[in-house]
């Protein structure tokens, strides 16, 4: 909330320069939960770990015979499959910290990514609803998912992950409770 | 919503139907069976190869029922629209469209008529001699929450449609000075473009409008080709021969080819004018009030009305062949969130098409629906060449020069020429693109300009902005260069590559404007 815009009932109408605006670049952003990272690893680990496991049991069972083709692609198969696990693994163990978002008077700020940076701004006005959404997982670790349904349609929908729940449910009560998301 | 009388003041019998259901006028039982005969034909298209071969394999066509099975499909169709006639019922009262249909399964909609977003009226070929339309409500959600009112008179929609667009504009006015007014601007409706055939004409040939056509007759392909086929054969011309044996030489091979090609063309490009004559013949664009209507349709004629306010961004397409006509095709583009189907797009108010106007008509046109616009004559900034070197440095040239290597390596040396010639053709284009790519803003207004051969205008109002994003990569950030996103509900817009402060400022402004104004975007 470093936000200095401040509504006044008067009409005023001072200049504005540009260097005076609110800049979406200086801001104090928060972390998500912690155990966003740590289910995300395990996740990883535990899917990989499982397809490896399937593929060698496949591989050396003795019940049913082999196919050739698919007992020369083995070796493949597991460099592939431990690859792809590898960089996931490392892509979300620096990625997830990266996540930050932060809430300012007027919009919500999402900062992400770990070679390709974006910064998405929502603004509250233009929000058409919101969703909570909490899977499984989300619900054993105590997290929720924040969404935020703009006009532009459902593939630019703002989403910040891995929130603690009582944190998502006390943004969402902000964002509903702002005065102009009714002001269509 | 609640500033407007419960009852309307002028002429209340107009719209109102009152409490009870009513039904259709008789003739929308053509409508129905109409319909049900072209959603039967959808459904057909995928079952067809099935039937096909039972019909071979059980050998249907000497079976003795084939001809009643036939009549009965045909009973079963017209009896059909018959039923969905006598199913259908709609009221209009309280502003208020409510709709019960459906055969099997029931639908009940109520539709307030605040919730309406554009309303379009068609007129099929055979509702015209008795002056009948069909009225479509569209809401701002999904396209299956849409209602037709089937069969109603010409007048009533077009009464019905002033009354629901009136609810908007009218509801801070005070409601019996409001329905004057609107019955005053009604009377001098404004006609802003009009389409000649000549105009069309020019529309068809420079944009492929054959799917119109083709698209119809999809199930006749094989048919067609089998018959052209035989046609050439029975003149002496043995395609397969020709191509397969090589009895003829190269050139004429060639030769021939290059007449077929022509010939095609000629045939496609005809077909086209066809499709932009078929929807857009009597192409009239007006404005009443604070609302565009468009007119158009050779057989189906089509009535489509959107508000000023609902327009997100205009673009001003310009393909090579444009570019050499100087013609243009303006778009008035707005919230699409709810619209599925790219097929409809040339008849859906969510792009609003005026189709190959000159640049002078752009213009006004542009000035008119956003006093102030300076679409042409703006200066625009060029992206950074960070954009091109991006594009050519890690997209085009390596994987090229790999290729090249590989194939030189191999000796395979017609693939390396291929090769190369290939990534010089798509450095040039992207050139071009980067070249083309540019942006611009002003107090109320940004434009950003783009394309490769063609060329595309696009500008939108600041405070209408949905989300903004700034995106770089690593490379980016330490070249302090930055893309901006912005998203509009009329779909996203992308400056690649600009300045890094200049992304931000620009980002900075847009949400403040936008947050600052509070104002609706619709």
């Amino acid at each position: 909330m470093t936000d200095a815009q401040t509504e006044t009932p008067a009409f005023t109408n001072a200049p504005v320069t540009t260097d005076a605006l609110p800049d979406a670049r200086q801001l104090e952003t928060n972390p998500l939960s912690p155990k966003y990272r740590t289910l995300n690893l395990a996740i990883v680990t535990v899917v990989f770990s499982v397809l490896c496991i399937v593929a060698t049991i496949v591989r050396f069972q003795q019940f049913v015979p082999v196919a050739d083709g698919l007992e020369k692609a083995y070796p493949f198969v597991m460099v592939v499959l431990v690859f792809l696990g590898t960089t996931s693994f490392l892509y979300h163990l620096f990625a997830d910290p990266l996540i930050r978002f932060a809430v300012r008077e007027q919009d919500l700020i999402l900062q992400k990514g770990l070679i390709f940076r974006a910064v998405v701004c929502q603004p509250i006005l233009r929000v058409q609803h919101i969703e909570l959404k909490r899977g499984p997982l989300d619900r054993m670790a105590g997290m929720a998912k924040l969404q935020v349904y703009s006009a532009g349609g459902s593939a630019h929908t703002f989403e910040i992950p891995g929130l603690p729940v009582e944190r998502a449910r006390q943004l969402r009560q902000f964002i509903l409770d702002h005065k102009d998301l009714d002001a269509r | 919503m609640d500033t407007v009388p419960d009852k309307p003041t002028v002429s209340p019998g107009d719209i109102e139907t009152g409490e009870h259901w009513q039904r259709l006028s008789p003739i929308s039982i053509l409508y129905f069976t109409a319909s049900n005969i072209k959603k039967l034909a959808q459904f057909l298209i995928y079952v067809v190869p099935a039937v096909a071969v039972t019909a071979n394999v059980l050998d249907l066509r000497d079976s003795p029922y084939a001809i009643p099975i036939g009549l009965a499909l045909l009973f079963t169709l017209s009896a059909s629209g018959v039923v969905s006639y006598f199913f259908y019922h709609f009221r209009v009262r309280d502003q208020h469209v409510e709709v019960k249909d459906g055969v099997f399964s029931r639908r009940h909609m109520n539709l307030p008529f605040w919730r309406i977003q554009n309303v379009k009226i068609e007129q099929p070929i055979y509702y015209r001699p008795m002056q009948f339309a069909l009225v479509v409500l569209d809401t701002a959600g999904s396209a299956k929450e849409e209602a037709k009112i089937v069969a109603v008179p010409f007048a009533y929609a077009q009464a019905l449609r002033k009354r629901i667009l009136a609810y908007h504009a009218g509801e801070k006015v005070e409601s019996a000075a409001q329905d004057d007014d609107n019955n005053a601007i009604a009377e001098d409706e404004e006609v802003l473009n009009r389409r000649s055939v000549r105009d069309l004409i020019i529309h068809g040939i420079t944009n492929n409008r054959v799917w119109i056509i083709l698209g119809a007759a999809a199930p006749f392909y094989d048919t067609v080709s089998d018959y052209a086929f035989s046609w050439l054969n029975a003149r002496g011309l043995n395609l397969e021969q020709l191509v397969g044996e090589q009895s003829a030489a190269w050139w004429q091979v060639g030769l021939y080819t290059l007449t077929f090609l022509m010939l095609i063309m000629a045939l496609l490009a005809l077909l086209s004018v066809g499709g932009a004559l078929l929807t857009f013949y009597g192409y009239t664009l007006s404005r009443q009030g604070d609302r565009y209507i468009r007119r158009s349709g050779l057989l189906n004629k089509q009535e489509v009305s959107m508000r000023e306010s609902r327009i997100q961004v205009i673009t001003a397409k310009q393909d090579w062949l444009d570019n050499i006509l100087g013609r243009v095709n303006l778009y008035f583009e707005q919230n699409t969130s709810g619209s599925q189907q790219q097929q409809a797009e040339l008849m859906s108010p969510n792009k609003l098409l005026v189709p190959s106007v000159t640049l002078q008509e752009t213009q006004a046109l542009v000035k008119e629906a956003m006093p102030g616009c300076r679409l042409y004559d703006t200066h625009y900034k060029p992206v950074t060449l960070r954009f091109l070197w991006h594009w050519l440095g890690v997209w085009i040239w390596p994987p090229a020069l790999i290729l090249i290597a590989i194939n030189s390596y191999n000796q395979v040396w017609d693939l390396v020429v291929v090769i190369g010639l290939l990534a010089v053709l798509l450095s040039l284009i992207m050139v071009l693109r980067w070249w083309r790519w540019g942006y611009s803003a002003d107090d109320d207004y940004v434009y950003v300009r783009s394309g490769r051969i063609g060329l595309d205008y696009q500008c939108f109002e600041k405070y209408k902005v949905q989300q903004v994003k700034v995106s770089q990569s690593l490379l980016m950030k330490r070249r302090k260069v930055a893309s901006l996103n912005v998203l509009l509900a009329s779909g996203n817009i992308t400056i690649p590559y600009l300045p890094e402060d200049e992304a931000w400022t620009l980002a900075n402004e847009l949400l403040y404007v936008a947050e600052k104004s509070r104002r609706s975007w619709m």
